[in-house]
Formats: structure tokens, sequence, C-alpha cells
């Protein structure tokens, strides 16, 4: 679970930068940044950082 | 859009948006209904519309302050020692978060998409009227799970997350106009066994964070500079949007102290009937 909360992690943070400068544009309507899906994929990141907390606080 | 409609949009906005009738779905019927001529794509009509979204989100903070403050504590408690424990207000944020996740997921990808296909009165009208029949059937399942020698409600404090996680997704299906969160969050709610008391206010303390971030997304639109021509009535709209969101917030949840979803479900039925036969009548567009 660990690893899976880190990788999960590492992956939304990595879209939420992409979505940010706008190189993905997966599920948009118009090319350029876009700072909403960023913010979503940021907070999942940020989510699984916390959730990578509560895993290795357990074991 | 005239200072009146604007008003009138703002105290429709502050109401419809916690009463499960759809929001979206009345800010699309009502103007077809009156005749109004309001351009949605306009820049300052969507800047009036983050300032009502915004002071709905105000509203709801306002009325939950005193959750919000033990509930934040909570959860910045749970990250600090590393595990939620038995401390409600931290087991509370955490299915809040859980059950917003999928509405803000739904909410960047379907948002516009489904906005463009569904977005006329008729189907709009055919959606609030599924709000009414999802309504009158939450209500009915649950008076048949609650019959003679049923199990007593669950606390909020003992949902699980994964019902949590359910009951947020619930709210996803409110993307499509007509079809009401609350309504929808409340009715999963009823079905994972919570009271109608504790359904709403898991209901309304998860309309807050979805709102307040989708007001501070939009904030950009509020800057630009056609907004600076509806800044009296942003301002004001968005004011009226604040009151009469308190006052909505406060009335229902004493409502659903002792009351259910059907006269809800009745309007939504009536109303949906009446709009989608105009539209079919071409009365409507």
């Amino acid at each position: 679970m660990k690893v899976l909360a880190l990788g999960i992690a590492v992956v939304c943070l990595v879209v939420a930068i992409l979505y940010w400068i706008g190189m993905l544009q997966i599920g948009t309507s118009e090319p350029g940044p876009h700072i909403k899906h960023a913010a979503v994929f940021f907070v999942i990141g940020a989510l699984s950082m916390m959730w990578f907390r509560f895993q290795s606080v357990r074991s | 859009m005239t200072f009146l409609q604007a008003m009138l949009l703002a105290v429709l906005q502050g109401v419809s948006e916690l009463f499960p009738i759809s929001s979206l779905g009345h800010t699309v019927l009502l103007p077809a209904l009156l005749g109004w001529k309001i351009d949605r794509s306009d820049p300052t009509f969507l800047a009036f519309v983050v300032a009502l979204h915004f002071g709905t989100a105000l509203a709801l903070v306002a009325f939950y302050r005193q959750d919000w403050i033990r509930i934040v504590r909570g959860l910045f408690a749970s990250v600090v020692r590393g595990r939620i424990g038995d401390d409600p207000d931290a087991r509370l944020g955490w299915l809040l978060v859980i059950g917003t996740l999928p509405l803000a997921l739904a909410g960047v990808f379907l948002e516009k998409p489904v906005r463009q296909f569904f977005g006329s009165p008729a189907l709009v009208a055919g959606f609030l009227i599924l709000n009414a029949c999802v309504m009158f059937a939450g209500e009915r399942l649950r008076r048949v799970e609650r019959g003679p020698g049923s199990k007593p409600p669950r606390p909020l404090a003992l949902l699980s997350y994964a019902s949590g996680a359910q009951i947020g997704f619930s709210q996803a299906f409110a993307l499509l106009p007509g079809i009401s969160r609350s309504g929808a969050s409340i009715v999963a709610g009823l079905l994972f066994d919570l009271t109608h008391e504790d359904a709403a206010r898991f209901s309304f303390l998860l309309a807050t964070p979805a709102i307040a971030a989708a007001s501070i997304l939009e904030i950009p639109r509020l800057l630009v500079p056609e907004a600076h021509a509806v800044l009296l009535e942003a301002l004001a709209g968005g004011l009226l949007a604040a009151i009469t969101a308190y006052a909505s917030v406060a009335f229902l949840t004493r409502y659903f102290r002792s009351n259910d979803l059907r006269p809800f479900g009745w309007y939504c039925l009536i109303f949906g009937t009446v709009c989608l036969t105009l539209a079919l009548m071409k009365a409507i567009v």
C-alpha cells in the first residue's frame, strides 16, 4: 500500500505539472494551460502523500 | 441582464443550490419561461455567476463554521500523528475529502461536454422529472428498509469510507442540469442507512468544498475588464445569494429533522412536467 500511495502521488503531481504548463491536453476542450485540471491532480497527489504517511506510521 | 433580473437570479441560486430541486436546472428553465435573453457564455454573466457561487459558499462556511473548525483541526491532527484513530472530527473530515474527489474529477473532465449536450430546456425538464423519480424511489426504498424489525439508522460518525465515496460519487450526476446535487447525495445517504437529518448535514458539508473550490478556481473570471460592467450586480447578487443560502440551509436542517424529500419530489415532478410540455410545444426554447 505504501508503494501504491507513493506511486499515485508521484503520477498525480507529474500530471498536475503537465496540465499546468499546457503539455497535457487529455479531457480538455481548448489548448493551453489547464489550471483546474492541474489543481485537482495536485490535490489528489497531496492526499496520496498523506495516505503514504498514514501507511508509514502504521508500519 | 437588468439589475432586477440579476437579483432574482441571486435569490434563485441561494435557494435552489441547497434545496434538492437543481439550481442549474432552474437557472436554465426560469429565464426560458420568463423570456429573458441571457447569453450564458458572456464574460459578464460568467463573472456574475462566480459571485453568486462565492456568496453561497460563504453562507455554508458561516452556517457550519463550528463544524468546519473542528473538522479542519481534526484533519491536521490526523496528518501530524499519522493516523485517524477514533477522532470523530478527523473521520468526518476524511469522509468529506473522499466524498469530494469524485465530483472534482467529474467536474473538470465532464462539465463542459455535459452542459453542451444537455442544455436544452426540454432535456433539463426531463432531468428534473428524473430527479423527482430518484427522490420518490429513495424514500420508497427507505420506508421498505425501515419497516418493522429493521436495524436502527446508522450515525454519520459510523459511515464507512467506501459509503462516503459512493455518496460523493452520486453528486457527480448533478452535472446533468435538472439533477440536484443535494437531492442525489441525500438519497444516497438514506440508502446507506443515515437519517434524513444526517444525510442532509453530510450533503451540505460536502457541498461546501465543491462550491468553494469551483468559485476560487473561477475567480479570474471576476478580474477580466468586462466583469467591471457588472460589479454592482455581482456584489449585490453575491450578498443576496449568501443571505438566501444561509436562510435555506437553516430551514432545511430543521426541516429534515422530521420530514422527508417527497414534497421536493412533487415540486420537481410538477414543474418539470409543465416545462417539458411547454418545451415540446415550442413555447419555451
